[in-house]
């Protein structure tokens, strides 16, 4: 049975203030995202309060956009309609010399001998290439972190793939 | 038979591009004027359409491209100047790429094409086919060539991001392939034909598996970034040379595997070291594959 496709997957970022939301409103159309501020669901509502909604895949790169402009954000609901929750299934794959890990649809390789990433593969947003060519050839523990560099659930999907695969050489990401 | 590729390459801020492909002997693909960065995405599926363009002596493939590093201004751009792009590149073919995977301007642009290019075949990569799948448009689609983790996207009607896939579908002995492209089918998240591409490599019309592609085994090429991009180059560029779908999405499969051999693949290799190797493997295989000889 065929479900009808919602209009579009956005996810809300809640606000104590309206100030805040109109500040924030400001910050994420400068930089290029496509924003609507709207009144939230019932449930989600604090008060008389104003949320911002932009497409979901979006969301990492949104938040860390806010929080270098100082506004204050009470909580981003990925779906106003009902809860959902990232795919956590991380899996590896040894090759002798390399280790590569998945997380959902990102996959990261590292050398063991070094810790240095060999590739980056999987996922389908504009930033993975991007998180490809920064992320390539650095040592994993030096390296920055792919959610704070990139924009996309893709890109934070291939962040938790990092983290596992900092833990596999016994290390923790920074 | 002509072929439009529209995606994005990963420049902040990055110009909208418009032209046919080239590969200079430094094997930077080029739009016009402008040297994309290597590496995965867009730019490897490029190489690879333009060397099957090359080999059998067709015209080179055409993109419609700007940067975008994730923040989708890249993407909102490529999806406006869809409209003038089908007007000067005329496509029999036309593929969506690495993009920011918005339902809206996907919706937009098969609006578009339906007035503008309504013969035209539909293929969908990456954030290309995230955006047809979410939307509800998959069904409009010839092809579609998703990986382990994205067909379990396709199959969960639910599930608007890959980020997002249900864990039963994954089941407790991993992934299964043939499983969930029937389903993805059956639920309208699939194409007409999907490519998906693993281990083993199934071809899937309406959701029955019509081949399995399983040689060469080369199990780096999963490791390598850009090997799903170089494959599905390689099949919108068989099909815009008039190939059936499903002997597109096979030779594809086949001329990637066999890359991979030649390189001698390893999980630190690039796509684009496959790229430099197709010519040989199409010259080597394609003919003796398919009939289909180089002029």
């Amino acid at each position: 049975m065929r479900d009808a496709a919602p209009d579009e997957a956005t996810g809300l970022f809640l606000f104590d203030r309206v100030q805040d939301a109109l500040r924030g409103e400001k910050v994420l159309e400068q930089a290029g995202h496509a924003v609507a501020l709207v009144a939230p669901p019932m449930r989600l509502r604090a008060g008389c309060d104003l949320a911002l909604a932009l497409p979901r895949v979006e969301y990492p790169g949104a938040a860390r956009q806010l929080q270098a402009a100082g506004v204050s954000v009470r909580d981003w609901i990925d779906d106003p309609e009902e809860p959902t929750k990232l795919c956590d299934i991380v899996t590896t794959v040894d090759f002798g010399d390399h280790v590569m890990v998945r997380a959902g649809n990102m996959k990261i390789t590292v050398e063991k001998a070094t810790g240095t990433i060999v590739n980056t593969s999987g996922g389908g947003c504009p930033d993975i290439p991007y998180l490809n060519l920064q992320l390539v050839g650095r040592e994993i523990f030096a390296a920055p972190r792919p959610k704070d560099l990139g924009f996309t659930l893709c890109g934070l999907m291939l962040d938790r793939a990092f983290v596992e695969a900092c833990a596999l050489l016994g290390g923790e990401a920074r | 038979m002509s072929l439009l590729v529209v995606g994005t390459y990963p420049v902040a801020g990055g110009p909208l591009v418009m032209g046919p492909v080239s590969v200079p002997s430094d094997s930077r693909v080029q739009v016009g004027d402008l040297a994309l960065p290597g590496g995965q995405g867009t730019s490897a599926m490029l190489g690879a359409a333009s060397a099957v363009a090359a080999h059998l002596g067709l015209t080179s493939p055409w993109a419609l491209l700007a940067g975008d590093i994730g923040q989708g201004d890249g993407t909102r751009a490529v999806h406006e100047a869809l409209g003038d792009a089908i007007e000067v590149s005329r496509p029999d073919v036309i593929a969506f790429h690495y993009m920011q995977p918005v339902m809206a301007l996907m919706r937009r642009s098969l609006d578009t094409i339906n007035r503008t290019a309504p013969h035209a075949s539909l293929v969908a990569d990456a954030g290309g086919m995230y955006a047809a799948k979410a939307a509800g448009l998959a069904a409009q689609f010839e092809l579609m060539t998703p990986d382990v983790g994205e067909v379990g996207f396709l199959a969960d009607s639910r599930a608007t991001h890959p980020a997002y896939v249900s864990h039963y579908l994954f089941g407790t002995q991993g992934f299964d392939p043939e499983k969930l492209a029937r389903r993805a089918y059956e639920t309208g998240g699939a194409a007409r034909v999907l490519l998906v591409k693993g281990a083993c490599d199934h071809i899937v019309e309406r959701g029955e598996t019509r081949a399995v592609v399983d040689t060469p085994n080369v199990p780096a090429l999963e490791a390598i970034g850009g090997t799903g991009d170089t494959l599905t180059g390689l099949a919108v560029a068989f099909l815009a040379a008039g190939f059936p779908t499903l002997e597109a999405a096979v030779c594809a499969a086949r001329a990637n595997r066999q890359a991979g051999a030649a390189i001698g693949a390893t999980p630190a290799s690039r796509a684009f070291d496959l790229v430099e190797a197709l010519p040989g493997v199409l010259g080597e295989n394609l003919c003796a594959w398919t009939g289909a000889c180089a002029r």
